[in-house]
């Protein structure tokens, strides 16, 4: 989608999330797109979890327009849900649960049987898109590709830094 | 639907004990009529494709696109990458297959997990659940890279001799489940709510 659609973005308090959700719909904005979060543990203040929101007013024909509802959750805390006022995003708040292990308070689609795994593979433990979350298949078997000059076995180390992403796991896993 | 058990593979004693030119032929029949079953699950099933139209038109070769199923196919071809949730369904639909069957790994996701290899939910190569005959390199390699791919494939076949042993020893040993355990019963459609009355 080109930025040439206007893009309104609000930033509310976890406490006013499902309110404003649905004051943006009572605005006009009556179709969600997504939902999902962005693991700010890291950041200097206000760590914690940022949940976002994309909405479309999409009632009057080529003028399109977006609203972003983003807050940001503590470290442990839980969210209201808005399946209450877009039954839709039961599916997403599912994936952010089982993505981000952040809760939804008053979570329900209909089904009654409350926040459960949507994606992820059966008996799958943790929660893979937070940046605390080890890839341990590096752990356990040395990582068969080379980005980086000198980390191939065909060339000869160098001095540069080794770049590590979030996620790798670090030297007190273990040699590799 | 009554469940049938897939009985375990075997070779008539024509084959066990033909001669050499006799084991020609057959293994000649096998190898140019391979019904091939697409498992396609991301960009290289659309290479694969291109594999089986006009252009490249892997039938000149024997591979018959496609097989109405697991159950009519002899060559599965896993194109894409397998996910650590989808991978229970690649075993399941292998086991379907009737043997001998033979798996070509397309891409490199199959062959080893690829670009995703660091992923928490990519399988780490096919080959950790099922046995693979030919790997095809490339992300995503080129129709051509599928013809060749199925070239060695035939030569390996050329090159075997079935016997009833060998064949149970190959696929049989390690089914996960027999025939009758992978099929499932006719889906019930849902009650229809009652006339006049809305759900």
């Amino acid at each position: 989608m080109s930025d040439a659609v206007p893009v309104q973005r609000r930033e509310v308090a976890p406490s006013a999330w499902a309110a404003e959700a649905e004051a943006a719909r009572a605005e006009g904005f009556t179709f969600f797109d997504w939902l999902t979060a962005v693991d700010q543990a890291d950041a200097v203040d206000a760590p914690g979890l940022d949940v976002v929101c994309h909405l479309l007013d999409a009632s009057t024909p080529k003028s399109l327009r977006r609203m972003l509802i983003r807050t940001r959750v503590p470290e442990g805390d839980a969210l209201a849900s808005i399946t209450g006022v877009f039954r839709g995003a039961a599916w997403h708040e599912r994936e952010t649960h089982e993505m981000f292990g952040l809760g939804f308070e008053g979570f329900d689609d209909g089904t009654g049987r409350g926040l459960r795994p949507l994606l992820l593979p059966d008996g799958f433990e943790g929660t893979p898109l937070r940046k605390s979350f080890v890839l341990a298949a590096r752990a356990s078997k040395q990582w068969p590709g080379a980005k980086e000059p000198g980390e191939s076995e065909h060339s000869k180390p160098t001095g540069r830094r080794r770049v590590s992403a979030p996620g790798v796991p670090d030297a007190e896993w273990g040699p590799r | 639907m009554a469940s049938v058990d897939l009985p375990l593979p075997r070779v008539g004693r024509a084959t066990d004990l033909a001669p050499q030119p006799i084991r020609v032929v057959l293994n000649w029949g096998r190898r140019y009529s391979l019904w091939v079953f697409n498992f396609g699950l991301a960009c290289c099933a659309i290479e694969f494709i291109a594999a089986s139209m006009a252009r490249h038109d892997f039938i000149r070769l024997g591979v018959i696109p496609f097989a109405p199923g697991p159950r009519q196919a002899d060559l599965m071809v896993v194109s894409g990458t397998v996910t650590d949730k989808m991978a229970p369904a690649v075993r399941r639909l292998y086991d379907q297959m009737p043997e001998p069957k033979y798996v070509i790994s397309f891409g490199a996701c199959s062959n080893s997990g690829g670009p995703y290899w660091d992923s928490y939910s990519v399988t780490k190569g096919v080959d950790t659940i099922l046995p693979v005959d030919v790997y095809v390199p490339g992300c995503p390699p080129r129709p051509e890279a599928l013809l060749q791919g199925i070239l060695k494939l035939q030569e390996k076949i050329a090159a075997e001799t079935l016997s009833t042993k060998g064949i149970r020893g190959k696929y049989a040993a390690h089914r996960t489940a027999s025939a009758g355990e992978v099929t499932r019963g006719l889906v019930q459609p849902p009650a229809r709510p009652v006339a006049g009355e809305r759900a």
